[in-house]
């Protein structure tokens, strides 16, 4: 096998497409999402769809970093938080813990993958939603839902 | 050797869902001679979303809550660890955070709802949940699928075998650190599931099985780039799975964490990779069209986590070939004779069992006037959360992702 970066390169696997949102995305006042956007993803009852779309979306084909999107590790360093199925009693304490702890200005992203199940609770009064999506949108959708979250379109 | 699925009480019996030889049966329980044959029975009949709830205390020992939010796990659900330092000396799993209640969710519902819905029981096995629930629905109508769906049924299993496996190695490569070899993984992952997409219509394989139904079939003008595409997937994967096997590291990190004997895959009623990586062999081939050509069934024999990934890797390749084969054939499949529905019952009850990539997948259905009754489900997630439970003792903290990811469970799908 070729030495890494030269079986990398030949693959040319970073796709160069303009995505486009699916929804319209609101802005935050006073917002400072310029060059860089945080992320923080939270499940709280998906069907595991959005999970594994998450994962497709920090494959090479997007190479989310060169749009200055990053998946962040704690909601304490995050600008967005993407909030991942409809929630499930137990999980409604968390969320809001975790919205609490997310640092203002702060948007929310709701990725409602089972809207037609009236079973589970639905969303609580959440602040700064700044888009809702309904059903599991693919990488390329998403993506272009947290470039339009950017005040600045980076190539 | 049979595996006992599921444990359900009907009235004032109490039934078991037995995978014998391939086949979904429905025994009645017998007491105390279950509890010798299956080991497991207790653990299915209680069915507890509390996993090995029991404290352990000692000098020292002190416990500590990783999630349910956590950018570890990502799925709600939490490990509690018990722990002096180092090593973990038991961890108990909580699945309430992720307690749907599908099964109630499915109830009441008429036949073709409820296989709809299953497919969001956990959406990465959509196609082995549908396929199990509109089995047993198929079962207690007192009809058996035509050749076409029961081929295709199969196509589909083995297409989402492949994106699952290739997701569990990707993450196992992600957390040795190994970050050029997990982005080509990723890469062929993104891969996979365009090629779903081709296939299907939807990168998770939904909405296209129902009850004796496909519901889409590619153009047969498509056909020829799938299978280049499966072609070129199985050849890049080889040549990235051969190199990172020559990384001492990479192997070194994955030897002999989270170790399952025979005996303890056994008592916990294993299916799947998991019970395969120790060295045994069930039959879920069995649960696939008899009149295609059967799938080999790998077998590994240290059970630990190199071992589970070395088995998904040779399924994973093993599958890519079977789906090359069978799509070049796929236009001259008939129907046979079966395919004029003889009368159908609008009452019954049946069971259904699937080959899902982390094991088996069953669904009990009672039907009455083409409306679900009762429903039980057990998937493979549940006894998969006790063997990492298990297989979690007396590892160090390090060591907590190549457990968890090499099982393949989900939250999802353990709490239902």
């Amino acid at each position: 096998m070729n030495w890494w970066p030269i079986y990398g390169l030949k693959r040319r696997l970073t796709e160069r497409t303009a995505y486009g949102s699916p929804v319209t995305v609101g802005r935050i006042p006073a917002s400072r999402f310029g060059r860089s956007l945080f992320v923080y993803v939270i499940d709280v009852g998906s069907s595991n769809a959005l999970n594994f779309e998450i994962d497709a979306l920090e494959s090479p084909q997007y190479n989310i970093h060169r749009f200055g999107i990053y998946m962040t590790d704690s909601p304490r360093h995050a600008d967005v938080l993407l909030i991942l199925g409809r929630p499930v009693k137990a999980m409604i304490g968390p969320l809001e813990e975790t919205i609490d702890q997310i640092p203002r200005p702060f948007g929310i992203i709701v990725l409602d993958d089972c809207p037609d199940n009236s079973a589970r609770l639905h969303y609580a009064d959440l602040p700064n939603v700044i888009a809702e999506f309904k059903g599991v949108p693919d990488p390329s959708q998403l993506l272009g839902i947290l470039i339009n979250c950017l005040s600045v379109n980076r190539k | 050797m049979n595996i006992l699925i599921g444990v359900l009480q009907r009235e004032e019996n109490e039934y078991l869902v037995v995978l014998k030889d391939g086949k979904a049966c429905l025994d009645l329980s017998t007491g105390e001679s279950t509890e010798k044959e299956y080991p497991n029975y207790p653990l299915l009949k209680d069915r507890n979303l509390l996993i090995k709830g029991d404290p352990v205390s000692g000098y020292g020992v002190f416990r500590f809550r990783y999630g349910p939010v956590t950018s570890g796990l990502r799925e709600a659900g939490s490990f509690s660890l018990y722990t002096y330092g180092e090593k973990i000396l038991h961890a108990t799993i909580d699945l309430n955070w992720k307690h749907r209640e599908m099964e109630e969710s499915m109830t009441g519902k008429n036949s073709h709802d409820a296989v709809t819905l299953s497919e969001k029981v956990c959406s990465n096995f959509a196609v082995s949940h549908s396929v199990a629930c509109s089995i047993a629905i198929e079962n207690a109508m007192g009809i058996r699928a035509n050749t076409i769906v029961r081929n295709w049924r199969t196509v589909l299993i083995e297409a989402e075998r492949i994106y699952n496996h290739l997701h569990v190695i990707y993450k196992l490569a992600s957390a040795a650190a190994q970050k050029v070899l997990a982005s080509h993984l990723s890469a062929l992952f993104e891969e996979s599931l365009r090629i779903n997409k081709a296939l299907s219509g939807s990168r998770y394989l939904m909405g296209i099985n129902q009850i004796n139904h496909v519901n889409f079939l590619p153009d047969f003008s498509t056909i020829k780039k799938i299978i280049s595409d499966y072609q070129n997937l199985s050849i890049h994967f080889e040549k990235l799975y051969k190199h990172s096997l020559s990384n001492p590291n990479f192997l070194d990190r994955l030897h002999h964490a989270g170790m399952l004997s025979r005996n303890q895959a056994l008592s916990l009623g294993l299916s799947g990779p998991s019970l395969r990586a120790c060295g045994l062999k069930d039959n879920l081939n069995g649960t696939t069209g008899e009149h295609l050509i059967s799938l080999p069934v790998v077998t590994q024999q240290e059970g630990d986590s190199l071992a589970r990934m070395e088995t998904r890797a040779e399924e994973l390749v093993n599958s890519c070939q079977f789906l090359i084969d069978h799509l070049k054939v796929s236009d001259i499949w008939d129907a046979d004779s079966e395919a004029e529905r003889p009368e159908t019952k609008s009452q019954g009850e049946g069971v259904g069992i699937s080959h899902s990539p982390s094991g088996a997948v069953g669904y009990y259905v009672l039907l009455r006037d083409n409306r679900v009754l009762h429903l039980r489900m057990f998937t493979p997630s549940y006894p998969g959360m006790h063997a990492v439970s298990e297989a979690l003792k007396e590892q160090v903290f390090t060591d907590f992702p190549f457990v968890y990811d090499s099982f393949g469970v989900h939250f999802t799908d353990a709490a239902c």
